[in-house]
C-alpha cells in the first residue's frame, strides 16, 4: 500500500468514529421514518423528553424499542462472526454460513410451538446454537475450525435444522405457522421484551470480555507456534472466543431470527476499512448494528404497509456480495 | 364581510356545533356509560365512539352491520384487501395491516377513538393499543355455538350501538328459521349430514364443528361432522392425507379454499379421483363456497352472505 | 478402458449381481410403497387387494392414489439420481449436487414466479421448471469456469447454498407481497409427489427420453475425461462438447424432476454417494447403478413421509433434507474430498 497509514490507533479510531456516526445516522433515520412521519428534530426532541405526548409516543414507545433490537441484534451478530473468522482463520466461517443460526433458530421455534423443552426462547436459541457449533467441530474432525469440512459440515447442520423447523411448523395451526413465519426468515416485528433485555446484557458482558481478551485475539492470527511465543494460551482464548461466538449468536437469534449474512458482511466491511493486523471487534460490531437498522429500515418501508423481514432484505444485498467474494478469480485468502 | 362580522359568525357557528355535538352526546351518556369485560380486565366506555378501528374480522362485520363509522380494519385472512363478501359495506376501508401483525403506527394515524381487536391480541400489544384508544379485547370462549353472537354484542356495546345489535340479531335469526324451514322442507332428516373442508395444495382441512360457519350449517339444520380428526382447541385439522378424504364423505360437502374462490375451490378438487369419488360429488351436493367468508370471517353480516349460500345451494335442488 | 462398450461394464461380473441386489430392493420399496400410507386401508387389507381378493376402496387408494404418486416418485427418483451422478463426474466434485448448487432453486424461482403470474400448480407448464433448471445450471458451469473454484469443492458449494439462499429470499419476498398465491408456492417449494396425476408425466418423459439419450451418448467419453482432460482429448473426445451436452441433460433432468415434485435437495447427493460406495468411481458403473437406487431413495423417502405424520403427510422434500444432510456430513467427514 502507497498510501500514508496514519498512527495505527488514529486510523481505528477514525474509522469507529465514522461508522458510530454511520450508525447514529441510521438509527435517526429509521426513528423518524414509518407511517407517521416526524421530522428529525421532533424525533431528537422526543429522545430528549421534550416532545408532545404524541411524538413521545411513536418515537419512544413504538419505534424506540424496535430500532435498539435491531441494533444490538446487528452487534452482537457481527461480534459473533468476526469472533468466529478470526477463530477459524477463515473469512467465510461466520454463524450464517455454518447453519448456528438456522439451529438456534429450530431450538426457539420449538419453544415456542411448544414441542418438548419448553424453555425461554433465549436459552432454547443458545442451546441450538450450541448443540449446531459442537456437531459442526465434532464432525469436521480433530482439525477444529480450520480449513473447508467445517464449512462444509455447518451447510449440512443448517439444513438439517431449517428442515426441522419446518416440520415444527408444519404441526401447528396454519394461521399460527403464517404468524410465524416471517420470525423463521429473520424479522425485528416479534421480539420478545424480555430476550432483548438478556441480549443487551449479554452483549455487553461479551464486549466487556472480548475487549480484555484483545491482545490474545490478535496473535492467533499469525501461525500457533508464534501465538504460543508471544504468550499466549492458545486453548483457552480458543474455547473462550467461540463460546462467546455462540452466546452472541443465540441471544441475538431469539430476538431476530437468522439473519445470518449480517455476521460476514459487516466484518468484511470493518476489515477493509480498519487497519491490517488487528481483529476490528469494535468497528464490526459498529457496521452490523448500522446493517440490520437500515435493513430494517428498508424492510417495512418498501412495500408499506406489508413488512418484508430483515432477514430478506439482507439475504438479498448480501448474498450478491457473497457470491462475488466466492466467485472472484483470484480469492483474498479463503483459509 | 368585514372583519368583525366574521369573527362573529364564527363564534355563533361553533357555539352552535358545540351545542349540537353536547346535545347528541348527553342523549347518548345518560343512555349509556357502560362496562365491559374484556380479557384484559373491565373497561369503561362512554358516549357513541365515531372513529373506530378493527383489527379482527367479526369486529369490522360488526361495526358495519350496525352501521358505525370505522376509519382502519385489517386485511381478511387468505387475501389482499377484506372478504369479497363486506367490500360493498366497507368501501374502501384503510387497511391498518395483517389478523397476525397490527401496524400500530397506521391505527394511530386512524386517529381511532375506539379499537376492536381479536381475542388473541397479546398483552404487549394490548398495552400499546390502549394507549391510543380504549381497546375491546373479547374474552369468550372460541368455537362454541353462541360465539358470534356474544362478540357481536360485546363489540356493539363498546360502539354504543347495543340496540341496533339487537335488531341484527333478530334478523339473522330470522334469516336462519327461514332457510331452515326450507331445509327441513327439501331435504329428509337422514340425509342432512356435511362437512365442512377448506382445500388447501397440501391437502384437504376438516374445519372444526365449533367454527363460525360450521354453527351456522348446524342452526340450519345441517349436521357437520370433523370425525374427531381434529385436535382439541383447534380451528381446524392438519393438511389430511388424501387417502384419508373418503373417511369425510358425508351427505353434503361445503368446499373452500382460502384463496380463490369456491369454483376454483371446486375445480382443484375435482382433478382428483379421490375427491370424484365421493357421494357427496356424485351426488352432486357439493357446494363450492368462498373460504374468505366460510373460514376466515364471523359476525351477523357474514352469518347472513353464509345463509344466502346455503339457500341457493338448496334451492338448487330437483325437488 | 475406452475400448470398454456399455454393455460390457454391465456384463462384468461385478456389476450384474449388483445391480441385480439394487432392483430387488428397489421392487421392494415400490411393493412397500403400494401396501403403505396415511389412511385407513392397512398393509393387510392392500396386499389381499393386490392378490385378488376385491375391496373396491382399498382397490381404489391403491390404484389412484399410491400407484400414481408411486410412478411419479420412481422417475423423480431417477432423474435426480442421474443428475447428481453427472454433475459430479463431470465437476468432480463429490459435493456436486442440483439441490445444493442452485439448480433446483432456480427452476423453484422460476415456477413461484410463474404462479404468481397467474398459473397453478395445476396447469403449471414444465417448460417454466426446465427454463429455470437451466438457468440454473447454466449459471453453475459459469461457475465452474472460473479459474480455481473448479478445483474447489467447498467454493463452488457455498455459492450454490449463497445462490439457493438469494432466489429463496426472493421466492420469499413474492409470497409476502401476494399473500393470495402464498398457499400454493409455499406448498409447491417443499416438494411433494401427493395427489398429482399421471399426465403429468406426458409433458415430463420426452425431455427425460432426451437426457437419457445424451447420457448414453456421453457416458463413455465422460469417464475418459475422469482421466483427466488430456487423455480424453487423446482419445479423441471433445471435452467442451462433452461438457456442453452433459449440461443439457442435466438441465433436463432437474427441471423435469422439479416439474414432478417441486424442488427436492439432496437426492442428487445421496444416490450417486450410495452407488459410488457400491460400484466404485467408474462413472459408467454408476450411472448403471443410480437407475435402481436413485428411485428406491425418492420412493422410500416418499413412504417415510407418509407414515410419520398419519393422518396427515410431512412434505417429501423436509425428508429427502433429513436423509440428505447426514450423507453431506458423512461425505465431509470421510476425507478425500476434492479429488473425485
Amino acid at each position: 500500500m502507497n498510501r500514508i497509514i496514519p498512527l495505527p490507533d488514529k486510523r481505528n479510531a477514525l474509522v469507529n468514529s465514522l461508522l458510530l456516526a454511520l450508525l447514529m445516522i441510521s438509527t435517526l433515520t429509521s426513528l423518524s421514518t414509518g407511517t407517521v412521519q416526524v421530522s428529525l428534530a421532533d424525533t431528537l426532541a422526543a429522545l430528549l423528553g421534550q416532545a408532545d405526548p404524541m411524538t413521545d409516543f411513536v418515537i419512544n414507545e413504538l419505534r424506540l424499542n424496535r430500532v435498539v433490537a435491531g441494533l444490538l441484534c446487528g452487534a452482537a451478530l457481527a461480534l459473533a462472526g468476526c469472533l468466529m473468522q478470526t477463530l477459524a482463520r477463515n473469512r467465510l466461517a461466520t454463524p450464517g454460513i455454518i447453519g448456528i443460526d438456522n439451529a438456534a433458530t429450530a431450538f426457539a421455534v420449538a419453544s415456542v410451538v411448544g414441542i418438548g423443552l419448553s424453555l425461554a426462547p433465549s436459552a432454547m436459541a443458545l442451546a441450538g446454537a450450541a448443540t449446531a457449533t459442537a456437531l459442526a467441530f465434532g464432525l469436521a474432525g480433530a482439525k477444529g475450525t480450520r480449513g473447508y469440512r467445517f464449512i462444509v459440515a455447518g451447510i449440512g447442520i443448517g439444513a438439517i435444522a431449517a428442515a426441522i423447523t419446518q416440520v415444527m411448523l408444519s404441526r401447528v395451526a396454519i394461521d399460527d405457522a403464517n404468524a410465524a413465519y416471517p420470525w423463521t426468515v429473520g424479522s425485528l416485528n416479534a421480539r420478545n421484551p424480555e430476550s432483548v433485555k438478556v441480549l443487551a446484557a449479554g452483549l455487553a458482558l461479551g464486549y466487556l470480555v472480548l475487549m480484555a481478551i484483545t491482545r490474545a485475539l490478535n496473535t492467533l492470527q499469525f501461525a500457533d507456534a508464534v501465538a504460543i511465543a508471544l504468550g499466549t494460551r492458545l486453548k483457552a482464548t480458543r474455547i473462550l472466543g467461540l463460546g462467546l461466538s455462540v452466546l452472541l449468536t443465540g441471544l441475538a437469534v431469539s430476538v431476530c431470527g437468522p439473519v445470518g449474512l449480517v455476521s460476514l458482511l459487516a466484518p468484511e466491511l470493518a476489515r477493509a476499512l480498519s487497519r491490517p493486523g488487528k481483529i476490528p471487534l469494535t468497528a464490526s460490531a459498529l457496521a452490523g448494528a448500522s446493517f440490520l437498522v437500515v435493513a430494517d429500515l428498508l424492510g417495512r418501508s418498501l412495500f408499506s404497509p406489508l413488512e418484508v423481514p430483515a432477514g430478506i432484505i439482507s439475504a438479498i444485498v448480501g448474498s450478491p456480495y457473497l457470491l462475488w467474494i466466492l466467485l472472484r478469480p483470484t480469492p483474498r485468502s479463503l483459509t | 364581510m368585514s372583519r368583525p362580522a366574521t369573527v362573529a359568525l364564527n363564534v355563533l357557528q361553533r357555539c352552535f356545533t358545540i351545542l349540537v355535538l353536547a346535545g347528541l352526546s348527553s342523549g347518548a351518556v345518560t343512555a349509556d356509560t357502560r362496562s365491559l369485560d374484556t380479557a384484559f380486565g373491565p373497561l369503561e366506555i362512554s358516549g357513541q365512539p365515531k372513529r373506530i378501528v378493527t383489527l379482527y374480522e367479526g369486529a369490522l362485520d360488526t361495526a358495519l352491520a350496525v352501521g358505525a363509522h370505522t376509519v382502519g380494519a385489517v386485511i381478511t385472512r387468505g387475501g389482499n384487501h377484506v372478504a369479497d363478501y363486506i367490500k360493498p359495506a366497507a368501501g374502501n376501508i384503510n387497511i391498518v395491516g395483517t389478523p397476525g401483525e397490527t401496524n400500530i403506527e397506521a391505527v394511530l394515524a386512524a386517529q381511532p377513538d375506539l379499537i376492536l381487536a381479536a381475542p388473541r391480541t397479546s398483552e404487549q400489544q394490548y398495552r400499546l393499543l390502549s394507549r391510543l384508544a380504549p381497546v375491546v379485547v373479547p374474552d369468550i370462549p372460541m368455537f362454541e355455538a353462541d360465539t358470534w353472537k356474544r362478540e357481536t354484542r360485546l363489540f356493539a356495546r363498546a360502539m354504543g350501538r347495543a340496540d341496533q345489535a339487537e335488531q341484527v340479531i333478530e334478523q339473522v335469526e330470522a334469516r336462519i328459521a327461514e332457510v331452515a324451514s326450507l331445509v327441513r322442507e327439501r331435504i329428509p332428516a337422514d340425509q342432512r349430514n356435511a362437512t365442512l373442508i377448506r382445500w388447501m395444495p397440501q391437502g384437504p382441512l376438516v374445519m372444526a364443528e365449533g367454527l363460525f360457519s360450521a354453527a351456522i350449517i348446524q342452526a340450519t339444520g345441517f349436521r357437520p361432522n370433523s370425525k374427531g380428526l381434529i385436535k382439541p382447541g383447534r380451528p381446524h385439522s392438519e393438511p389430511l392425507s388424501l387417502e384419508n378424504l373418503s373417511g369425510l364423505d358425508q351427505n353434503w360437502m361445503f368446499l373452500a379454499t382460502l384463496n380463490a374462490d369456491g369454483d376454483k375451490a371446486l375445480a382443484a378438487a375435482r382433478k382428483s379421483p379421490a375427491f370424484a369419488r365421493l357421494n357427496a360429488v356424485q351426488a352432486n351436493q357439493v357446494i363450492a363456497v368462498s373460504g374468505q367468508l366460510w373460514t376466515s370471517a364471523s359476525g351477523p353480516l357474514a352469518a347472513l352472505a353464509i345463509l344466502d349460500d346455503i339457500e341457493a345451494a338448496v334451492l338448487a335442488l330437483q325437488p | 478402458m475406452n475400448a470398454l462398450s456399455a454393455n460390457r461394464v454391465l456384463a462384468s461380473r461385478e456389476l450384474l449381481p449388483q445391480l441385480l441386489v439394487a432392483g430387488i430392493f428397489l421392487l421392494l420399496v415400490i411393493l412397500a410403497s403400494l401396501l403403505l400410507g396415511a389412511g385407513p386401508i392397512s398393509a393387510h387389507v392392500s396386499l389381499e387387494t393386490l392378490t385378488g381378493s376385491t375391496h373396491p376402496d382399498a382397490w381404489f387408494v391403491i390404484s389412484e392414489l399410491r400407484f400414481p404418486r408411486t410412478v411419479i416418485a420412481v422417475v423423480t427418483g431417477l432423474a435426480l439420481g442421474l443428475a447428481g451422478a453427472l454433475l459430479q463426474s463431470m465437476t468432480r466434485n463429490p459435493l456436486a449436487e442440483p439441490g445444493l448448487l442452485g439448480v433446483s432453486a432456480g427452476s423453484g424461482f422460476a415456477v413461484a414466479l410463474a404462479i404468481l403470474l397467474g398459473a397453478s400448480t395445476a396447469t403449471l407448464t414444465t417448460v417454466v421448471a426446465q427454463l429455470g433448471a437451466l438457468a440454473g445450471c447454466g449459471l453453475v458451469i459459469a461457475a465452474t469456469r472460473v479459474q480455481g473454484l473448479g478445483n474447489d469443492p467447498v467454493r463452488l458449494v457455498l455459492a450454490g447454498a449463497t445462490l439457493s439462499g438469494l432466489l429463496l429470499a426472493l421466492t420469499s419476498m413474492l409470497m409476502l407481497i401476494d399473500q393470495r398465491a402464498a398457499d400454493e408456492i409455499r406448498f409447491w417449494i417443499t416438494g411433494s409427489v401427493a395427489g398429482k396425476p399421471l399426465a403429468v408425466l406426458a409433458t415430463t418423459l420426452p425431455f427425460i427420453g432426451m437426457a437419457l439419450m445424451l447420457v448414453l451418448a456421453v457416458a463413455k467419453p465422460l469417464a475418459a475425461m475422469s482421466l483427466g482432460e488430456k487423455a480424453a482429448v487423446g482419445l479423441g473426445h471433445h471435452p467442451g462438447r462433452i461438457r456442453l451436452m452433459v449440461t443439457l441433460a442435466v438441465a433436463l433432468l432437474v427441471g423435469s424432476a422439479t416439474a414432478l415434485a417441486g424442488p427436492l435437495i439432496f437426492v442428487g447427493l445421496v444416490v450417486p454417494f450410495i452407488t459410488r460406495a457400491i460400484a466404485g468411481p467408474d462413472i459408467r458403473r454408476t450411472l448403471w447403478l443410480c437407475l435402481p437406487v436413485g428411485p428406491a431413495v425418492v420412493l422410500g423417502a416418499d413412504v417415510v413421509s407418509r407414515l410419520v405424520a398419519a393422518p396427515a403427510e410431512m412434505p417429501l422434500g423436509v425428508v429427502t433434507a433429513l436423509i440428505g444432510a447426514p450423507v453431506l456430513l458423512a461425505i465431509v467427514r470421510a476425507g478425500r474430498m476434492p479429488s473425485l
